[in-house]
């Protein structure tokens, strides 16, 4: 996927999914699938939750769209996305889930998520770190985070996907920043301290 | 530039994350590059963020595991808040969908499209019904055949009654991989609450007078009608065997409002061996 300035682009097809054009829409949906389901796979850790949630967001945009006036899609698709992402974590548990034994059995912690062997198996050390350490984070500093760092997104889009001042996105992508640095330096085996690295 | 002594004064935390992505208006940005330019400390504190940064950005882009889709058509009749339904208490409507996506189908022939494209009847006051189908392109990744079939049918009465759903079309599921999309609406509820106890809400997937409950998971509550549902794992389902049968997905709301009144709707759902 493109760093998105895709708006123009957009504007088409989302006038034409207004009108009901599923085509349009499923344009759109292919060019938002991979960003959007990265954002929330950072956001809640797992990938059926994460593919719950951006399915979800789906859905909604394509029910709502007509609701879309002068907002970008792509912020709109996102805010609906966090919203959902949030909603996840009041509830703690999964968007679809079944029957009571699983469900309690199954209730997604917050935190610091312990990956299971296979997913231990494919990501190797470094990103399972990284991960983790976002994973820590607040909410509210790991959407911000991920929205700067995952998605690739200007301050601006941040504050209105989020709804948030632009000081406030400013404020949490560096405290963001510092906490998951402050994580990584401690372990100097895969992030070695500034003086050995070296910007580009 | 003010004249301070030797270098601009000291930049913020955020100052500095913000030069990082090229966010701080132009004096901002010459003041901090000045400052960090002379200042060693500021500079690996820089450093330090832009690894970080590096860091996350270089966190593998995933592919989803699975294709996202969209019904062929959008819900009709009703929107999420029809201004009409809500509000009005004397209302109350139970509506519930069901949805089907095969994320593996058995091997041989594909299902056809045709036999599970059904309309549901519903009931005469009922305010709208839906049939849905559809899938959106591959991603790039392989993935398995994909195609989700929804359908819903939908009960209503406005007064103390147990209304039972008409429609008889069969969603018809297959015991492996399934998943089985519910949406259920609580129009004119008098509680906005998510919790399905406080809802007096129940989902019951049923046959031959056994049941298997659902947890309904409130999902939203939106512009006060709250609405349940998710995705179910149709494998995980502990029915007895055989699995294949006819059942029926049967939503009963006891509506929190005091009066004892009770609706329930349900669908038919077909699971193939
Ligand atoms: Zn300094």
């Amino acid at each position: 996927m493109f760093p998105s300035n895709n708006s123009n682009d957009d504007r088409d097809l989302v006038g034409r999914a207004r009108r009901g054009d599923r085509e349009a829409f499923t344009q759109l949906i292919v060019q938002y699938q991979v960003p959007l389901y990265n954002m929330a796979l950072r956001m809640v850790g797992k990938p059926d939750d994460a593919a719950d949630i951006a399915q979800e967001a789906f859905l909604r945009a394509w029910e709502k769209i007509r609701t879309l006036r002068e907002a970008p899609f792509k912020s709109w698709l996102f805010q609906i996305a966090a919203n959902l992402c949030y909603d996840h974590f009041r509830r703690g548990r999964r968007y679809g889930v079944m029957p009571d034994e699983e469900i309690t059995s199954n209730v997604v912690g917050l935190g610091i998520a312990t990956p299971g062997p296979q997913e231990r198996a494919e990501a190797n050390e470094r990103t399972r770190l990284v991960r983790d350490c976002i994973q820590a984070l607040d909410h509210d500093m790991r959407i911000a985070i991920v929205l700067r760092d995952v998605n690739g997104m200007a301050y601006e889009e941040i504050a209105a996907v989020l709804r948030v001042p632009l000081g406030t996105v400013k404020s949490r992508i560096a405290r963001a920043r510092a906490q998951v640095q402050e994580q990584l330096q401690r372990h100097p085996d895969f992030f070695p301290t500034t003086e050995d690295a070296h910007a580009e | 530039m003010p004249s301070e002594p030797r270098t601009p004064a000291e930049p913020t935390l955020e100052e500095l994350s913000a030069y990082l992505d090229h966010e701080l208006d132009s004096a901002a940005e010459a003041r901090v590059a000045d400052h960090v330019a002379a200042c060693d400390q500021c500079r690996a504190r820089l450093e330090g963020l832009r690894e970080t940064a590096h860091a996350i950005r270089a966190l593998p882009m995933e592919t989803p595991p699975r294709r996202f889709t969209i019904p062929e058509q959008r819900r009709r009749g009703w929107r999420w808040a029809p201004a009409g339904w809500i509000g009005s208490a004397a209302v109350a409507l139970l509506l519930i969908a069901v949805g089907i996506q095969n994320l593996h189908l058995p091997a041989g022939p594909t299902a056809t499209s045709g036999s599970f494209s059904t309309n549901s009847g519903g009931l005469a006051n009922a305010p709208a019904t839906r049939s849905e189908k559809g899938a959106v392109p591959p991603l790039s990744a392989p993935s398995p055949f994909t195609q989700q079939f929804d359908a819903q049918s939908a009960g209503a009465a406005t007064n103390a009654a147990t209304v039972v759903d008409s429609s008889n079309s069969a969603r018809r599921l297959y015991p492996a991989n399934d998943r089985m999309r519910v949406t259920v609406q609580l129009i004119g509820s008098p509680s906005t609450s998510l919790q399905s106890a406080d809802q007096g809400l129940t989902l019951t997937l049923v046959r031959n007078g056994q049941g298997v409950a659902l947890r309904p998971v409130g999902v939203e509550s939106f512009n006060g009608t709250p609405i349940f549902g998710g995705w179910y794992d149709l494998a995980s389902f502990p029915l007895s065997a055989p699995l294949a049968g006819d059942y029926r997905l049967q939503a009963t709301w006891l509506i929190p409002d005091g009066s004892g009144r009770v609706l329930q709707v349900s669908v038919p759902v077909r699971i193939a061996g």
